[in-house]
């Protein structure tokens, strides 16, 4: 397991929208993400895949605010979860496929496989 | 030539244990909760400090640590404290940041020193995670056992704990043990079965309901534990990646690898 690999750096930003914590494994014949979403619910998920990428966009049941955050500025709110994670090889987007549960949004992205046997002379 | 004696009384000074003047101890038992896979020992150390009361009595210093200090309520801190109970029967070591690779062996040579000093006896409790896979469909996290002695492992079967029979184990809990070993301190990891590398405050609720069994005196109700569990998550969410990023330095991928012998 190479944590360092697998989480990369989430970050918050000022436009309303927070980076979410989440992993990502190569599992041979497919890339499996999860992203970890407190305060979300199944029905505010959308997710868009292309070939060559995957985005989560999550809107929070209610936005967080901390009043007291940081020492940059006294206060933030952030309203929804948002990311686009670039993949290193294409996939089937039509294959794709999801799952939700204890605030954990799992998703399976089948690669493009063009499978050649090879025989041994 | 510098001896060995001279090597580990450089470690011990290179992390700097810091107590307010006057606490006593009373045989305390230490619940130690330092930053780790799912922030399960730092969850629910937080949690019982704040719960329960606890004072703050100490802090630990180090040229290893981040050179980091934290604001609460306007107050300056240091990230690495330690808490006590009134009666001085439990001490709860907490960090805000993660533990750099570098200062593992110091620290955790060092806690061992401080705890044989305000004699530990009986004994040191780690509050780790035990991360797995399909964590998102374990509705109840189980938790595991590890003991630094005949004793320790006799206690966790009493208390019916199952024990990692095989494996390695990695991180700062790993050499506290060993280090408590030296000390003739008895000492256990109590590990919950939690996300890799999300904070899982569910995992820290098992964890402290184990603690309990081992310590009675801790009357803690985790159900606003769980309760408060998403905003948890949210607010720990930086300290989780600064740790992940420092667990594979420690070889915390090895805890997924099957050793080659069985003696």
């Amino acid at each position: 397991m190479e944590i360092e690999r697998r989480i990369l750096k989430a970050t918050w930003g000022y436009n309303g929208n927070l980076e979410p914590l989440y992993e990502f494994e190569d599992e041979n014949d497919a890339f499996l993400v999860t992203f970890d979403l407190p305060r979300v619910s199944k029905e505010n998920i959308e997710i868009n895949t292309t070939e060559g990428s995957v985005e989560v966009i999550a809107k929070m049941s209610n936005a967080v605010c901390w009043d007291r955050w940081g020492i940059v500025q006294k206060e933030i709110t952030f309203q929804s979860f948002r990311k686009q994670i670039r993949l290193p090889e294409p996939i089937e987007p039509e294959k794709a496929h999801a799952s939700f549960k204890n605030g954990i949004l799992r998703i399976t992205l089948p690669k493009i496989r063009r499978k050649v046997q090879i025989a041994i002379e | 030539m510098r001896d060995k004696t001279d090597l580990l009384e450089d470690m011990e000074e290179v992390v700097r244990i810091v107590e307010e003047e006057g606490v006593k101890y009373t045989n305390p038992i230490v619940i130690e909760g330092l930053p780790d896979v799912g922030l399960v020992g730092t969850i629910a150390a937080s949690y019982i400090v704040e719960k329960l009361d606890f004072k703050e009595i100490g802090h630990i210093e180090s040229d290893l640590f981040p050179p980091v200090m934290v604001i609460h309520n306007g107050n300056l801190k240091d990230p690495f404290r330690i808490y006590s109970a009134e009666d001085g029967s439990v001490v709860v070591v907490l960090s805000e940041v993660a533990v750099p690779p570098k200062a593992v062996y110091p620290l955790t040579t060092a806690l061992a020193e401080w705890f044989s000093k305000i004699t530990v006896k009986n004994q040191v409790i780690s509050i780790k995670g035990l991360p797995v896979k399909n964590r998102m469909d374990i509705e109840n996290p189980e938790v595991f056992g590890i003991g630094n002695n005949e004793g320790a492992v006799a206690e966790l079967k009493a208390k019916q704990m199952d024990l990692l029979e095989e494996g390695f184990i990695a991180g700062t809990y790993a050499m506290l043990l060993r280090e408590c070993s030296k000390k003739k301190i008895s000492a256990i990891s109590l590990l919950a079965q939690c996300y890799p590398v999300y904070p899982d405050p569910g995992a820290a609720a098992a964890a402290i309901e184990t603690v309990k069994k081992f310590v009675p005196s801790l009357a803690v109700d985790v159900s606003e534990l769980l309760e408060n569990a998403e905003e948890i998550k949210l607010k720990a969410r930086d300290l989780m990646q600064q740790t992940a990023l420092s667990a594979s330095e420690m070889q915390k991928d090895m805890e997924q690898d099957m050793p080659i012998m069985y003696q």
